[in-house]
């Protein structure tokens, strides 16, 4: 065997080898969600206390998701904050919820497809959401979380509510029958 | 040239399952649903029907010139395919799935890359440039395409994007067949090509086989129906509309935002 069939052979061992571990784990991870029932899904949900987070997001923006006029912000101090967000483990508890929150969209999805963009949406919320949360734990590491955690907590606690919002707006829309059970899950 | 028993019995039983296949798809309505995995089947029927009509009354020169021509059409229509699921799992309604059609393109161009630098590895004891280059070009399509259907299958799981049980069926036993060429055209580009050559012969026969259980796990798989998505009421596609418009304005704003 010449040096560059052995070159060749390695390279599509490493390249299949890659590709079949690649297929292997999403197939396994595709294979364990549709097993997923809609009631084991809401399970997954954290509690967390919907006053709170209206409280602090509508201090922002408006019911709509618009952002409100610097004179309309009623301000939170950080400190009231902190105590309402539940601090950065509150944060990280609205970044998993968020990612059952695509779930749920993606549930009905799947009888529905015209709930794409409302998925896609959800989506991108989550990948803001967990840009901020992000940034709050780089914050945290040099020791610079205190100055950090009230723009960056805020707009977090912003997009999740949106994001509840739209996941509630998603299901009334189309009459699903779970509707009242997330409504007090979320 | 001439087909031994063995050969002949690969050559009618893909012929006839391919005729089963494009009648099962004719028959459940799926053809203007698929229609590149559509061309596939009767490309592959018209072929059978070419190569048995060439190999008994053509020359050497025109046998290999036919079969290579079928098969880059084979290529480029297999290609097409990918696309063809691509649409139905990134825009099941017509319209891309924004936020995924980025890593997408990524994706392919990323896949792009890497089949072409196997194939460039490649160097295929050939008697011919043209063995030599369509060695490669079919390892370049092989590796392309098994990288395609794993990344997209990646994607789609990440971004929670649905597979449609017929569509996933395609793009599973595609995928799988592809596999199983790229080790074939890998046997190839070792061993060489050519039908003087004993290996050849033997891993080109293992391609068909792979390829007549690939056409019979499709024939039961599209026979059977999938689970239909729920029709709307009007009242209830009139409030999603007006939901949709109302995302669909803040991703708008989300998109310039990021723009800037």
């Amino acid at each position: 065997m010449t040096t560059h069939n052995l070159y060749f052979l390695s390279a599509i061992g490493i390249f299949v080898g890659v590709l079949l571990s690649i297929a292997g784990y999403y197939y396994s991870r595709r294979r364990r969600s549709p097993q997923v029932s809609w009631e084991e899904l809401l399970q997954r949900l954290t509690w967390i206390d919907r006053n709170n987070i209206a409280q602090v997001a509508l201090d922002l923006v408006d019911e709509g998701g618009q952002p409100k006029g610097v004179h309309d912000a009623a301000g939170l101090e950080p400190a009231q904050l902190w105590k309402l967000v539940g601090g950065l483990k509150g944060l990280e508890v609205m970044e998993t919820n968020s990612e059952v929150l695509i779930d749920l969209a993606f549930y009905l999805q799947q009888w529905y497809p015209e709930a794409l963009v409302i998925a896609e949406r959800l989506r991108l919320d989550a990948r803001e959401l967990k840009w901020h949360v992000a940034r709050l734990k780089g914050a945290a590491q040099t020791g610079n979380l205190q100055i950090s955690f009230p723009f960056y907590a805020q707009r977090a606690v912003v997009t999740y509510y949106l994001m509840t919002r739209r996941l509630l707006d998603l299901y009334q829309a189309v009459n699903f029958s779970m509707l009242e059970k997330l409504q007090d899950a979320l | 040239m001439h087909l031994t028993g063995l050969d002949f019995f690969f050559w009618a039983v893909s012929f006839l399952e391919n005729l089963g296949l494009l009648f099962v798809l004719w028959y459940r309505r799926l053809a203007r649903s698929f229609p590149l995995f559509t061309a596939l089947a009767m490309l592959c029927i018209i072929r059978a029907v070419v190569m048995y009509f060439v190999l008994n009354h053509g020359t050497r020169q025109s046998y290999f010139v036919t079969y290579w021509s079928l098969a880059v059409v084979d290529t480029i229509l297999e290609l097409g395919i990918v696309y063809e699921i691509a649409s139905r799992v990134f825009r099941p309604v017509g319209v891309w799935a924004r936020d995924v059609r980025g890593s997408f393109l990524w994706m392919v161009g990323l896949s792009v890359i890497v089949a072409l630098g196997l194939s460039r590895l490649a160097s295929p004891p050939a008697r011919t440039w043209a063995q030599s280059f369509v060695t490669k070009g079919t390892l370049f399509a092989a590796a392309l395409i098994s990288e395609l259907f794993v990344l997209m299958m990646a994607l789609s799981i990440s971004a929670r994007l649905p597979w449609r049980t017929h569509v996933a069926k395609i793009a599973q036993g595609l995928g799988a067949y592809s596999l199983v060429s790229l080790l074939i055209e890998t046997g190839h580009s070792y061993f060489g090509v050519g039908g003087e050559v004993r290996t050849f012969v033997f891993l080109s026969r293992i391609r068909i086989a792979a390829y007549i259980t690939c056409l019979a796990y499709w024939t039961v798989m599209l026979w059977r129906k999938e689970q239909p998505s729920r029709e709307m009421t009007e009242e209830m596609r009139e409030r999603l509309f007006t939901l949709q418009r109302r995302v669909e304005y803040d991703l708008q704003d989300l998109r310039s935002r990021k723009k800037l």
